[in-house]
């Protein structure tokens, strides 16, 4: 088979695998070029990863679920819940920290086993079940807060004085920097090294490759759907601690907005270098991609308004580039 | 690698599926170092039988031996734990197209291997992958994604997840069906290889009876589920004497041929070509109320012929003209305006919308014809609906029944009708009678009949030659994308129709 195998990829190949980085770049030198250092220095630099950690947060936790082909509406939403959870432990009932952040990972897993039950037990695809959840969670969150944002200075939802009066300098610096991107780089860390080096990781990509031929290899496909979930859980939780620490309260629908970017960071990332499915350092520069060109545009003077357009027609850009050499069905 | 000799035997197995004996009573024995091919017609047992050696059959009565002890094969592990493994044709239902070659080739190895280890350990997968692909002769980048390859690479790949473990029968089914002349070779250069460096036994299944005699020591022929002769491959071998043996002339069930007038010429395809190699340089033409049949074995690329002048495929070259006007047809609603229709192979896939209802199904072809400025007038598809069940006699309780809950036949009689109901020119037929049973075969046929007495082209395209032989007026017969003989059914015989469906280009000699 020498003779049959290519073995130099063709050069468009590897500029199409690598599309989304060199939009990137071609963007980074664009801005650089007319505002100079006020892009291109290291506080605006600190700006940008500070902005993006969120939205990467979540995208990790859609990369996670997305590796074994599965698929989570209802991630941001649920974020929403358990931002809920982390302010009112940590304002109602005045519980330290660690304690917090413990008991709100450990309810968001809790109530991700609804979505769980639909997708694993009832069998409703992944994306109409967690459609349905996404109202579920909206409601279970509201009907838990009593129909208001937790924010510092209110009472509680049973009408009582907080323990605590407001948050902590601690309690803050979570979702400031440098905390927010070490939280943000230790995930994609801890997914990049799962997904990739554990022979968990690679289940996951074999059930989203060939579901059928992952299933008569011996893998427990159910067991690893469920195990997907339940990491996106925990990520989808930290997620949601970092937004209530940078927004100083857990907000109505706090997290919901999330949703879209940190899917379009996914989406972005699952071709670069020529991967061609969910992967940790392609939704990180995904992630990056969407933050350079929201920070860049604002400076040069685009307005607020405007930007969604902007920042939709590039990353259409990137993932034309991504997608156009594929065979059509 | 020391030469021991190995031996896998099987005596009287027999395997009953719902209604058919798949097998009865088959002996059957192979040593170490040969290759043996398995040979028969379509639906003959061939694949049966290797599945039950795999382990993929649980349900068979009888013994088989594993140097000359009684082993139970009743799953897959304990198969491939003896050193039985397989490889089936469809590649890509094994492959996991997203992941690199190395994964693909250890994937077993990933699953069963790993034990208490929760890393991967990247550079032992690479280097075992590549070792085991050296093995084969095969020089592949292992960090390549499985998708990027070709379907001889991809089918390396799978022979090499075979033989990670250790292997010492390998089956192959049908594995050059799908590969050009040159990628054919290669595959014979390596399994001598395995022969001859790792004294493994490899049988293989195919329909290709050329290559039968240029690589196999020895075959064996099956039919109807038993085996039928077999014999070392000699010089004086002659693919005459394989094929009458794969015939036999036991079935003789004919359907009547009602004469038709034929009329002038009126559909012809000229020098078709598609963008995949299947279809390659294709002319067939056919006259009113003609039926003509296009012949060949499982892959000779009939189904590809009847999708690309569809325009179902993408067509890379050539010319499609009806009533003497040139079409053109880029997809199949081209293809339906100009009053084509195609009953495709994957009849509950791609012949009928399952979950719908038979009247709905009878007027999808042409469902402008019952609207009222866009809107569906139900009293008109009501209509249609009761006249095409009672014409075709389609059994169901009544019109409104979903088309899942029919018979197989029935079913394919509401995608046949579709296209009466659309007043159709040209009826492409693949496969009609795949999955129905005698009595809707026979229907079936009648009712193709009857379109052609209306002056319509008919093409029929089938692997079963019995059929071809009593419905068509005319036979093409193809193999590998060509078209390699035009026959007149009057005048030809189910030898003849074989001796061009395996691939011979001299003239048969009868």
């Amino acid at each position: 088979m020498t003779a049959t195998m290519k073995s130099n990829k063709s050069l468009t190949r590897v500029l199409m695998d690598w599309a989304a980085v060199i939009v990137m770049i071609a963007a980074i030198i664009i801005f650089t070029a007319v505002k100079g250092t006020s892009f291109f220095s290291p506080v605006n630099a600190i700006n940008i990863l500070r902005a993006m950690s969120i939205t990467t947060i979540f995208a990790i936790g859609a990369t996670v679920t997305m590796a074994p082909d599965g698929f989570d509406m209802s991630a941001c939403t649920l974020a929403s819940c358990s931002g809920y959870i982390f302010a009112s432990t940590f304002l109602w009932w005045g519980l330290p920290i660690p304690v917090a952040v413990i008991i709100t990972i450990i309810v968001t897993m809790v109530l991700y086993q609804l979505t769980m039950l639909l997708i694993l037990v009832c069998h409703i695809p992944d994306m109409l079940a967690t459609c349905a959840l996404m109202f579920v969670h909206q409601g279970l969150g509201l009907f838990y807060t009593g129909g208001g944002a937790v924010s510092a200075g209110m009472s509680t939802r049973w009408g009582a004085a907080p323990v605590r009066p407001g948050w902590t300098t601690s309690f803050l610096a979570i979702g400031k920097s440098p905390y927010c991107i070490i939280i943000m780089l230790a995930v994609v860390i801890f997914a990049h090294i799962f997904l990739t080096y554990t022979k968990h990781g690679r289940y996951l990509y074999a059930m989203g490759g060939n579901k059928i031929a992952a299933k008569l290899s011996g893998i427990n496909t159910t067991k690893y759907r469920y195990m997907a979930g339940m990491i996106t859980a925990v990520i989808v939780a930290i997620g949601a601690m970092v937004v209530t620490s940078r927004n100083s309260a857990a907000q109505i629908q706090g997290c919901d907005n999330y949703l879209m970017p940190s899917l379009a960071a996914v989406f972005v990332g699952r071709s670069v270098g020529g991967q061609e499915k969910p992967n940790a350092l392609g939704t990180l520069i995904g992630a990056a991609l969407v933050c350079v060109l929201d920070n860049g545009l604002t400076q040069v003077g685009v307005a607020y308004y405007v930007l969604p357009a902007v920042r939709g027609a590039v990353m259409a850009l990137a993932l034309v580039l991504a997608y156009i050499t594929k065979k059509q069905d | 690698m020391e030469k021991e000799n190995s031996t896998l035997e099987c005596r009287n197995v027999s395997i009953e599926f719902p209604g058919v004996k798949a097998l009865t009573n088959v002996n059957f024995s192979i040593g170490s170092g040969t290759i043996h091919a398995m040979l028969g017609a379509n639906g003959a047992g061939k694949s049966t039988l290797m599945k039950v050696f795999a382990g993929a059959n649980p349900g068979y009565t009888g013994e088989v031996l594993v140097n000359g002890e009684v082993v139970e094969l009743r799953d897959t592990n304990t198969a491939k734990r003896l050193g039985i493994q397989i490889v089936y044709q469809e590649v890509d239902t094994a492959l996991i197209g997203s992941m690199s070659v190395a994964e693909n080739v250890m994937i077993n190895s990933l699953v069963m291997d790993m034990g208490k280890r929760q890393f991967v350990n990247w550079p032992n997968i690479r280097k075992r992958a590549k070792e085991t692909l050296e093995r084969l002769n095969v020089h592949l980048n292992v960090n390549e994604l499985c998708s990027n390859l070709s379907l001889a690479e991809k089918q390396m790949v799978l022979i090499a997840r075979a033989i990670v473990h250790e292997c010492k029968f390998l089956i192959l089914d049908e594995p050059t069906a799908p590969l050009s002349d040159t990628e054919t070779k290669e595959l014979f250069k390596m399994v001598r290889h395995l022969r001859e460096t790792y004294n493994m036994t490899v049988i293989f299944i195919t329909h290709r009876l050329y290559e039968v005699l240029e690589v196999c020591d020895a075959y064996t022929v099956m039919r109807n589920g038993e085996i039928v002769g077999g014999a070392p491959i000699t010089e004086q071998t002659t693919t005459k004497e394989i094929v009458e043996m794969m015939l036999g002339h036991s079935f003789d069930e004919s359907f009547p041929k009602e004469a038709t007038e034929i009329g002038e010429e009126d559909f012809e395809v000229s020098h078709l070509c598609d963008t995949e190699g299947m279809v390659n340089d294709v002319s067939i033409h056919c006259r009113k109320g003609e039926i003509i049949g296009i012949a060949g074995l499982v892959g000779a690329g009939k189904t590809e012929l009847c999708k690309t002048i569809f325009g179902a495929m993408k067509a890379g070259s050539g010319e499609v003209k009806l009533h003497g006007k040139t079409l053109k047809i880029k997809n199949p609603s081209d293809a339906v305006k100009e009053r084509i229709a195609l009953v495709p192979e994957e009849r509950r896939k791609e012949g009928v919308l399952i979950t719908e209802t038979v009247e709905f199904n009878l007027a999808a072809g042409s469902l402008g014809q019952f609207c009222n400025a866009s809107f569906v007038n139900r009293a008109k598809t009501a209509a249609n609906a009761k006249k095409y069940v009672e014409e075709l006699g389609i059994k169901t309780p009544t019109i409104k029944q979903v088309v899942a809950n029919l018979s197989g036949g029935n079913q394919q009689k509401v995608a046949v009708g579709k296209w009466i109901a659309a007043d159709s020119d040209v009826y492409i037929f693949d496969e009609p009678t795949k999955g129905v049973d005698v009595n809707a075969k026979t229907e079936i046929f009648r009712l193709i009949n009857d379109i052609a007495k209306l002056g319509k082209c008919v093409i029929y395209a089938s692997s079963e030659n019995q059929e071809l032989l009593s419905i068509s007026d005319r036979i093409y017969v193809m193999y590998d994308g060509k078209i390699m003989a035009e026959l007149e059914t009057a005048k030809t015989s189910e030898d003849e129709i074989m001796h061009y469906s395996v691939g011979a280009t001299e003239a048969y000699a009868g």
